[in-house]
């Protein structure tokens, strides 16, 4: 105790500071770090989970490359990130926007587009599933069929597959970036519009001179959010897609998904790792490519 | 340059009655500004009179023209607003110009004018520096270039100086005065300080609860306070109040009898202003125990209980009276200010 009574204030500091520390740096040193490392190492290695892991050097990564299956995910994958992010950050601000003007029933329809994102994805995604379905059980064809329209084939056709499953994923995160606009939205200082509106430009100028850079830093936050929640998009494409997960001709299938199946359908456990691996250094690219493009410049 | 002009002026927010039939008349080029606590409508009236706020009831005139349904930027007024609202990703450049963005002029021309504003507050240094870079003072010059640079008929300020230190906050105020000494242009300013209205203006609007007290110069508001919550808004140290008895010829206070005819008889109320209110060795109207000292330098403010009343007196900064001594205070019957029942000045 003495030993901790000589100490000096700052070296204290230093002391209970390191004490609080160590919790989440323990945690993140078993359950982060530690299998993050080890994922690594497993992609030079070749187990099956049970038997003995063998070094392989980079076939598993030669097999990737060699692998259409791959390329066909990792083209999927970038689909659902450059539909899924623009088109759901257009959307949520524009209602944002809008809904941040409105006095009637605000709070009621801010739970209302609030509510998807608090629902289970599994259950959202049968839902959906059920909407697709061809007459007489799915809820869009249906309505299709009773217009006179010809019934449209969503889950079944290579080409609208995709993003009939982006929908759903897109319409489950806009809660989330319609409350974050709004907060960014409010922490405008109303003076700033009303300066605008007493020098008499244009809403139109308002909007882009004013609004939009000062969300700036809003905006940089949902990019990189909403990216991330797109290149790893898997439960709405597993649960939407169950009888042929990824399928029709894994059309849908993104990298996530088809490292479950590499790892627990086939059980080939460093193949597995060598996908996580490029598909964590994906992630860490866009990441700071967007950070890098949209930070403000000093 | 254009007159204002308020006719029975109200403002309703539901149910509720904010401002209860203002009228006032502002003169070409005057610099009038609206004082009072928080809640007493000045900024609601500026707001109105800028169309930021529906106007519920009477008219804003501008130049002489009913401005109530006209959009704010065609009412050819300016305004500085209390956080200053410049944009914090523009250049100061780019904020002063931000007003002449509607404005029919060549570019060049638009250049110029920036540069002629920004030279008349001293900001041509800055004018490529971003608003972080700038101190609070300069930020506040460039919300009043931003207004003066389409050279409006009519500004308005919203409390402008209120998120200023107090040595900046004295130092704008004598640059505000300069400039409308200067520009000549018509100013509303709405401030809850009363030294800002005092030092700044040419006449002073009190207010409180959405009704006007007093209109008036600085020295009237002053002098002749018409009740006594402009008596007690307007000067520091507030002014004393003390109950009095007025009888045929004198008025009896705290004991003492002061020759002063109130022109009626009864119970009447006695303003006395600290300044009026001296510690003296001569002939003396009160007499009293000094309960607290506030050495202020060239003088100094004594507390000094008379007859169970406390009151604020001015004593010699050299030689204060002692905490604890009995002291004799002086104030000529002619300084006494008079209230009647309801808090009305007595002529």
């Amino acid at each position: 105790m003495s030993l901790y009574r000589n100490l000096s204030i700052r070296q204290k500091q230093v002391v209970w500071a390191w004490g609080f520390l160590a919790l989440p740096i323990v945690f993140y040193c078993v359950i982060r770090f530690y299998p993050t490392f080890n994922a690594i190492v497993l992609s030079f290695q070749s187990w099956n989970l049970l038997g003995p892991r063998e070094w392989v050097g980079l076939d598993n990564y030669a097999k990737l490359w060699d692998d259409p299956v791959f390329w066909k995910a990792f083209r999927n994958t970038f689909m659902y990130l450059i539909l899924g992010t623009p088109i759901s950050l257009v959307i949520s601000f524009v209602i944002a926007y809008h809904l941040d003007k409105t006095k009637l029933l605000h709070g009621t329809l801010r739970a209302l587009y609030f509510l998807p994102f608090l629902t289970s994805t599994v259950a959202m995604a049968w839902v959906w599933r059920w909407f697709y379905q061809p007459v007489p059980i799915g809820l869009f064809n249906n309505f299709l069929a009773s217009m006179g329209i010809a019934q449209i084939d969503f889950l079944n056709s290579t080409s609208n597959a995709l993003p009939s499953i982006l929908l759903p994923a897109i319409w489950a995160g806009l809660g989330f970036q319609i409350i974050i606009f709004m907060a960014g939205l409010r922490a405008i200082p109303t003076s700033y519009y009303e300066a605008a509106r007493i020098d008499g430009v244009s809403t139109w100028t308002i909007l882009w001179e004013i609004t939009l850079p000062l969300l700036k830093p809003t905006i940089v936050f949902l990019v990189v959010f909403s990216s991330i929640g797109f290149l790893r998009i898997f439960d709405q494409v597993f649960n939407m897609t169950t009888n042929n997960p990824g399928g029709p001709l894994d059309s849908t299938k993104p990298l996530v998904l088809m490292i479950y199946q590499t790892a627990f359908s086939s059980f080939d456990m460093g193949y597995a790792a060598a996908q996580t691996v490029v598909l964590f250094a994906i992630l860490l690219v866009v990441s700071l490519i967007q950070l890098r493009v949209l930070r403000e410049k000093p | 340059m254009a007159t204002v002009s308020l006719q029975n002026l109200r403002k309703t927010y539901g149910k509720t009655e904010v401002l209860h039939g203002l009228s006032l008349d502002v003169a070409d080029g005057e610099f009038v500004v609206l004082v009072g606590p928080s809640g007493c409508g000045k900024s609601t009236t500026l707001r109105m009179i800028a169309g930021l706020e529906d106007v519920s009831g009477g008219e804003v005139r501008i130049g002489g023209q009913v401005v109530n349904h006209l959009e704010p930027k065609d009412r050819n007024i300016a305004m500085v607003f209390q956080n200053y609202a410049i944009y914090p990703h523009m250049t100061v450049r780019k904020n002063i110009g931000f007003g002449l963005r509607r404005a029919k002029m060549p570019a060049a021309d638009k250049a110029r004018r920036i540069e002629e504003v920004a030279a008349i507050l001293s900001m041509t240094d800055y004018l490529d520096r971003k608003p972080a870079q700038l101190s609070g003072g300069q930020r506040q010059r460039v919300a009043i270039g931003r207004a003066m640079v389409r050279d409006p008929a009519v500004f308005l300020f919203d409390e402008p100086l209120s998120n200023l230190d107090a040595q900046l906050r004295s130092q704008m105020r004598l640059e505000i005065k300069k400039l409308h000494q200067r520009m000549h242009t018509t100013i509303v300013f709405v401030t809850h300080d009363q030294v800002e209205a005092m030092t700044m203006a040419d006449r002073i609007v009190i207010m409180k609860d959405g009704h006007i007290q007093q209109v008036g110069t600085p020295a009237e508001v002053f002098h002749q306070p018409a009740n006594i919550f402009v008596a007690q808004f307007i000067g520091a140290p507030s002014m004393n109040l003390l109950a009095g008895q007025a009888v045929a010829g004198s008025i009896t206070v705290a004991g003492r009898s002061l020759a002063r005819d109130a022109g009626q008889t009864g119970p009447i109320t006695v303003g006395i202003r600290p300044d009026d209110l001296r510690v003296t060795d001569g002939p003396s109207s009160f007499e009293g125990r000094v309960v607290l000292l506030e050495p202020l330098g060239a003088e100094t403010l004594a507390y000094v209980d008379i007859g169970g009343q406390e009151v604020v007196a001015r004593a010699d900064g050299r030689n204060p009276p002692a905490l604890g001594a009995v002291v004799q205070l002086h104030v000529a019957p002619e300084n006494l200010h008079l209230f009647d029942g309801d808090g009305k000045a007595v002529e």
